[in-house]
């Protein structure tokens, strides 16, 4: 981490894609098909029981498709959340055309982790007393499970970095990652997030209001900057995206999808939970991205994608910090309010390096520059620049 | 760029703040002692290094918070005041925090209650604090830090982890300072399952001793607040040491076990001695990993000995003292480190009293040893083969 290792700044290019979601899995491509489609993953939930919940609604990965990118050894071994995890970096490995190996970092972004064996540890215990307790199971309650047994899958030996954020974990992954190879601590980086539905976590995020309809009247459903929207639903699935020096990436002749312009990321100083919808951000990540990309305000962008997830004071805050930082420029030109692919994946951890792959994507075809914003709340904020 | 250390913050099984903690670990006083927060009835180790009741009556934060969020804001707290920072100054900075249990310790409590009632319970609230990125949101708010914020989990690494990706931050220009730290709180999930593991000892641990047994868990937070050398210097603030360089890397072998061989430890050490600019030969003392357990000891010896020599580095366990803080361990040690290359004084392992013909070291069995040392790593180590080490220098 001193100078000398990081000597200058390289530039930073996305050159795979890998991803397992409720629309479906696969490189690059299958992602394309998937958002060209716009069919919504949401549904009424089929993997567990909803009966007495206040919600009912998911954004599942369908089992077959998960099965069919997980080998047998590795369905038996790992948790459901590492199985979604591993699979999305080999898909986004592949897709680069590269292998693991010492100088790959990994970055995960989740929201909850492995909730569910965290919750299975303790039902041992509550149910059977010390015998309950299960060894196998107890490492998958720290959140770095998942980010372990991606590393073993395609060993990987550089820096393993899990991070733990509500909203815009993925986003913040991929904006770490970049750092890494960009410090020169790793030359190329699986980052991304990921998470899965689980029953537990389900059902208390309903009875916390947490998660839509949040107590209100208005249908369940996931409408980000709606008038009626009334809560996020929740979604399941990994994505990670490669992320290399561009110099090596172009030297090995890999398919360059886009190039990472920019990352800034911050915090808008809020209490827990909180969303107050200030339109005062002093050290905007966005100000601070389009600055350090050497590029002026709102007309410099042709697309914007935000974390909107249909929660209502969440979606009021996003718009506001965004029109602060774009103006009425960003109005004219369409970037406000932000796009949003929360009502195509449901909320969790791979939803921010979902718009980071679909931004690429979009510029690959000739969508120009896009601003892939994040908040969450409490205050986290991010900002990251996607061209051609 | 040089990073430099402004300021420091603990709470530790000694009690409040970085003097009290200082003061516990050179007199070589073991804080681990039977557990009186949770139930340990029919487990096999029933000792850890807790967080003096008393302590915590003192920290001054609403009850209302986890246990592990007050810990953290009374070491946060302690940081940024020993730094002399002012709201405005510190606004711009960056926030890593190293966390695992977050605030599972209530959450587990409303688990309990529900589950074994089958009934609703209030306690429900407790999951609105039970990630981890839950300390980041309350520090982050309550000290006004507007930087880039970030909670790193990687099991026994993070607070180490925190300190390299904060330093990261700085050198990078995203922040001007960064307040980096870890913290954990015991949990009941963390009890059960080290017991479970088999890899808790049912007596204070002894890392590095020939019959050691395993380990003992603890509680803690720490935090240091790291800012360019120049600015620390311009701004008149006082500089506990610098912050040289780090390594970070993975094994990919185990969930759970290190590789045999230490390779992944072997490659932290060098990467942060190479970040660093110095040779092995530069270092005098490493505060080990040392966590007690058989493989791990053996395994870090192992790895020393590739990087130093036999006999070429001074080491020891502060987990011998104060256990297994888990995600606090890595920033409770670097504490120790920097203090030990400020006052020229090496914290001992306690418990040790036969080292083992496999550690090719002088441990500094029990008492504490006056040595002026330039340069120190500190190693952490964690399940899914996580690996950061930190080198540091005097000021």
């Amino acid at each position: 981490m001193s100078d000398a290792r990081a000597g200058g700044s390289p530039r930073i290019v996305i050159t795979g894609v890998g991803t397992v979601n409720a629309c479906g899995a696969g490189g690059r491509d299958a992602l394309a098909a998937a958002l060209a489609a716009g069919r919504p993953g949401i549904a009424p939930m089929r993997r567990f029981s909803t009966e007495g919940a206040t919600s009912r609604l998911g954004a599942e990965v369908d089992d077959a498709t998960l099965a069919a990118h997980v080998d047998r050894d590795a369905a038996r071994r790992l948790s459901r959340v590492c199985q979604l995890t591993v699979a999305a970096c080999r898909l986004a490995l592949a897709d680069a055309g590269r292998a693991g190996g010492a100088d790959l970092a990994i970055v995960v972004g989740t929201e909850l982790g492995d909730f569910d064996s965290s919750g299975g540890f303790a039902k041992g215990f509550l149910q059977r007393g010390i015998p309950g307790l299960s060894p196998m199971i107890f490492p998958n309650t720290v959140m770095n499970s998942m980010g372990a047994a991606a590393a073993i899958a395609v060993e990987a030996k550089g820096p393993t970095v899990t991070l733990n954020q509500a909203t815009v974990a993925g986003d913040l992954a991929v904006a770490r990652g970049a750092a890494l190879v960009r410090a020169g601590l790793a030359e190329a980086a699986l980052a991304g997030g990921v998470d899965e539905l689980c029953e537990d976590v389900f059902r208390r995020l309903g009875q916390l209001r947490a998660i839509s309809p949040m107590g209100r009247a208005s249908a369940e459903g996931c409408r980000p900057f709606a008038a009626d929207h009334n809560g996020p639903v929740m979604g399941e699935g990994a994505t990670f995206l490669v992320l290399e020096d561009a110099e090596r990436a172009r030297a090995r002749g890999a398919r360059v999808l886009a190039e990472l312009t920019g990352a800034s990321w911050g915090n808008v100083p809020a209490a827990p939970y909180s969303a107050p919808a200030t339109r005062r951000d002093r050290l905007s990540p966005v100000a601070a991205a389009l600055r350090a990309a050497g590029l002026d305000g709102a007309g410099s962008l042709d697309r914007c994608l935000g974390a909107g997830n249909g929660d209502p004071d969440l979606d009021e805050w996003e718009h506001a910090l965004l029109e602060a930082d774009l103006g009425v420029e960003g109005r004219e030109r369409g970037l406000l309010p932000p796009r949003s692919l929360a009502a195509l994946f449901g909320q969790h951890g791979g939803l921010g390096a979902l718009r980071v792959a679909a931004a690429a994507l979009e510029g690959h075809a000739g969508g120009g520059r896009a601003l892939v914003h994040g908040l969450a709340r409490g205050g986290c904020r991010t900002a990251l620049l996607v061209a051609a | 760029m040089t990073i430099a250390i402004t300021g420091v913050g603990v709470v530790s099984p000694y009690g409040i703040g970085a003097k009290t903690f200082w003061s516990g670990l050179t007199a070589g006083a073991c804080a681990i002692r039977p557990i009186g927060l949770i139930d340990t009835e029919g487990f096999r180790s029933r000792i850890a290094a807790e967080v003096p009741a008393d302590a915590m009556a003192a920290l001054g934060a609403s009850t209302r918070r986890s246990r592990a969020d007050r810990l953290a804001l009374a070491a946060a707290r302690e940081a940024v005041a020993d730094a002399g920072l002012s709201r405005a100054e510190r606004a711009p900075g960056a926030l890593v925090i190293g966390a695992v249990g977050g605030g599972m310790l209530e959450g587990e409590e409303w688990f309990w209650e529900e589950t074994r009632t089958k009934r609703p319970s209030a306690k429900i609230r407790a999951l609105r604090s039970i990630l981890p990125y839950a300390h980041a949101e309350t520090l982050g708010w309550r000290l006004g830090l507007g930087g880039p914020k970030e909670t790193v989990v990687m099991a026994c690494a993070s607070g180490a982890a925190s300190i390299a990706l904060g330093a990261d931050l700085v050198r990078s220009g995203a922040a001007p300072l960064a307040l980096v730290g870890g913290v954990d709180a015991l949990t009941r999930i963390c009890f059960m399952g080290f017991n479970a593991l088999k890899l808790l000892d049912p007596e204070p641990c002894r890392p590095f001793d020939r019959q050691r047994r395993g380990m003992s868990i603890g509680e803690a937070a720490a935090f240091l607040v790291l800012e360019p050398l120049e600015r620390a210097r311009a701004r008149g603030a006082r500089v506990y040491g610098r912050l040289l360089g780090a390594g970070i890397t993975t094994d990919a072998h185990h969930v759970t076990a290190p590789q045999p061989d230490g390779e992944g430890m072997i490659r932290a050490m060098r990467l942060a001695l190479e970040a660093a600019g110095l040779p092995a030969s530069a270092v005098g003392y490493a505060n080990a990993h040392g966590t007690g357990t058989l493989q791990n000891d053996r395994t870090e010896a192992i790895a020393l000995r590739e990087v130093f020599g036999a006999e070429g580095v001074l080491v020891s366990s502060s987990k011998s003292l104060i256990g297994h803080c888990m995600a606090a361990a890595g920033s409770v040690e670097a504490v120790a480190t920097v203090l030990a290359l400020q006052h020229g004084l090496l914290p001992p392992t306690a418990g040790l009293d036969e080292t083992d013909p496999e550690v090719p070291f002088d441990c500094l069995a029990r008492t504490a040893r006056p040595a002026a040392v330039e340069h120190a790593i500190s190693n952490s180590f964690g399940f899914g083969g996580q690996n950061a080490s930190l080198v540091l220098g005097r000021a």
